[in-house]
């Protein structure tokens, strides 16, 4: 695999639930560059400068816009609200992440899970988005693109 | 336009080979015929293809199974899906061999990110396993040279297996044991970030451990042990050098080039190049354009970039409809300007460097499909003869062929295995 400005396209997400804390958490890692590109059409921008002192009023809200058409959770069929509990930088340079933290309160039983990842395959077309599902320590790892966008679990 | 272009060129192709089989000689390793046609010369290729053992050091693949119901009995389009290898893929391209590498995207070093990757990667490593059960007339898992030659022998693909990047190691030696139990025979020591056995050749943070760390030279220790080769590609250049001093076997390069070609951190240098001409090990040519050639400009698609950005409102104050419009635009810029692409002629140039350098008994081919690799002439697995066809242009013979697409991997491969017989003996 490539090294320089990651030419195969990836996300990497991780969906925890526990039963016992009645707690979903989300952790998201997409790289900056991708962000921006998104966001402001610009891979290289400096304009909403997450996560920097001079952060831009509008970088969550756009992030957050963005993320409503291209990611969600629903447990027992409702959609999980995408509140960010804290983000941060990762990483340097053409490898620089941006890493969102979500927690959501869910009380148990949880029947159903659905996931539906497609992030940047409006710029990528081989956009690959791995996802870590981990419920209650049953682990599972899969890829969704723009082929399979979603994947459904009962429970 | 391109994909009618490669139909045309694939009918010809196959037109000239078909024409050729009746009066293709049993071995081709002679000099060129005088007065060959260009049809002439792509049969005489073509047939060398066939009969040698063509062998792909680096595919990212692995990563491609966990996606719900990818199967790679099936044919894929690259250009909708971005997948670059299946079984009909390899076989349309006379693709013998490759080494799936489970590749485990590095996320926070501590034990939980290390279980994370390992579990990741051993659902991986299953999944190829199960796909070359499932599929047991078109493939098999291979796991010393002698099982390529076979399944080719069989009419099947040969199915290796690599893991690239030790992260999914962590800090528990007995992991190589196991991915090695599970087939695992190579192992790239680090990717684009140090981890805990290794520094990277592309971490803006610098080294780490100033090469290999001394958890990470027990695990090449236990590699030797076991008979998995060392793969330096990804590494820092102290990385390959402690590499050499370490390894009781030679290493391999799974999927770099030559630095003196194009000038990037992931390619080695002449001396690097040398050196594993010492060792006995091999360099496997990856098919990356950033790694065959200096990007040229490309001022067209500069020029309407900016133009159209000069233009745009603040995406805050973009409706969603002005937004997937103004996504449109810059996406059918891309299509109107894309980056001029590295070719099988720049691939071949760094074999002809390689083979100048450190001779012909240390380059392959390792390509990086579906983690990047894939250019111009070699977008996927169906079009590696045309490596071939460039290496008999340029006057390579089917010998020299022979070992450039396996047998000096395969040599290292019996070196490595020999080195881990002595070992447990």
């Amino acid at each position: 695999m490539a090294a320089t400005a990651h030419p195969l396209r990836l996300s990497l997400s991780e969906i925890e639930y526990r039963a016992e804390q009645s707690l979903l958490t989300i952790s998201l890692r997409l790289f900056l560059t991708d962000v921006n590109e998104a966001l402001v059409f610009d891979p290289n921008s400096a304009a909403l400068a997450f996560c920097q002192p001079n952060e831009s009023p509008n970088a969550v809200p756009l992030l957050l816009s963005y993320l409503y058409d291209y990611f969600y959770v629903k447990a027992n069929g409702e959609r999980v609200d995408l509140r960010i509990k804290s983000k941060t930088l990762s990483g340097e340079g053409a490898n620089q992440a941006l890493v969102l933290l979500i927690e959501s309160e869910q009380a148990p039983p949880l029947r159903s899970l659905e996931i539906h990842n497609t992030v940047f395959t409006d710029l990528f077309f081989d956009q690959s988005n791995i996802v870590y599902l981990d419920v209650d320590g049953e682990l599972k790892s899969f890829m969704l693109n723009k082929e399979t966008p979603a994947l459904r679990f009962s429970y | 336009m391109l994909r009618t272009l490669k139909f045309f060129v694939s009918l010809l192709l196959l037109s000239a080979f078909l024409a050729s089989c009746a009066t293709a000689p049993d071995t081709a390793d002679t000099a060129q015929p005088a007065a060959e046609t260009e049809a002439e010369l792509i049969a005489r290729a073509l047939a060398i293809h066939d009969r040698v053992l063509t062998l792909d050091t680096h595919a990212d693949t692995p990563l491609r199974m966990i996606e719900p119901g990818f199967d790679l009995a099936e044919r894929h389009d690259p250009n909708e899906t971005g997948s670059k290898v299946d079984y009909p893929r390899m076989k349309e391209g006379g693709l013998d061999a490759i080494f799936f590498a489970a590749f485990v995207a590095q996320d926070i070093r501590n034990d939980e990110g290390h279980q994370k990757a390992k579990e990741l990667g051993l659902q991986m490593i299953d999944a190829v396993i199960e796909s070359t059960e499932t599929n047991a007339e078109l493939a098999g898992l291979a796991l010393d040279p002698e099982d390529a030659y076979a399944l080719e022998k069989a009419g099947k693909r040969a199915i290796y297996l690599g893991i690239e990047n030790g992260y999914p190691i962590g800090g528990d030696i007995s992991n190589v044991e196991l991915y090695y139990d599970k087939g695992v025979r190579y192992i790239t020591l680090v990717h684009s970030t140090n981890n805990d056995l290794a520094d990277s050749a592309t971490d803006s943070k610098g080294p780490e451990h100033g090469g290999i760390s001394p958890f990470g030279e027990e695990v090449v220790a236990e590699m030797n042990r076991l008979g998995i080769m060392v793969d330096v590609s990804h590494g820092s250049d102290e990385v390959f050098y402690d590499a050499i001093a370490v390894s009781k076997a030679p290493i391999i390069a799974s999927h770099s080039n030559a630095r003196s070609v194009t000038d990037h951190k992931r390619n080695m240098t002449d001396e690097m190049l040398r050196l594993m001409a010492e060792n006995g090990g091999v360099v496997q040519l990856t098919m990356l354009s950033d790694y065959l050639r200096t990007a040229p400009e490309n001022p067209e698609r500069e020029a309407a970039i900016t133009a159209l950005r000069d233009g745009m409102k603040p995406a805050s104050e973009m409706t969603k409809e002005e937004r997937q419009a103004m996504r449109a635009a810059f996406n059918d810029i891309n299509k109107k300007f894309p980056n001029p692409p590295a070719t099988v002629e720049h691939v071949v140039d760094h074999i002809d460097h390689i083979v100048a350098v450190a001779g012909i008994d240390h380059v392959g081919i390792g390509c990086d499909f579906d983690g990047g690799g894939g250019i111009e002439g070699i977008f996927d697995a169906s079009e590696v003869m045309n490596i071939t066809i460039e290496l008999v242009r340029r006057g390579y013979t089917e010998a020299q062929i022979e070992k450039i697409w396996s047998g000096n991997l395969m040599r290292v491969f019996r070196d490595v295995i020999a080195v881990a017989e002595e070992m447990q003996s």
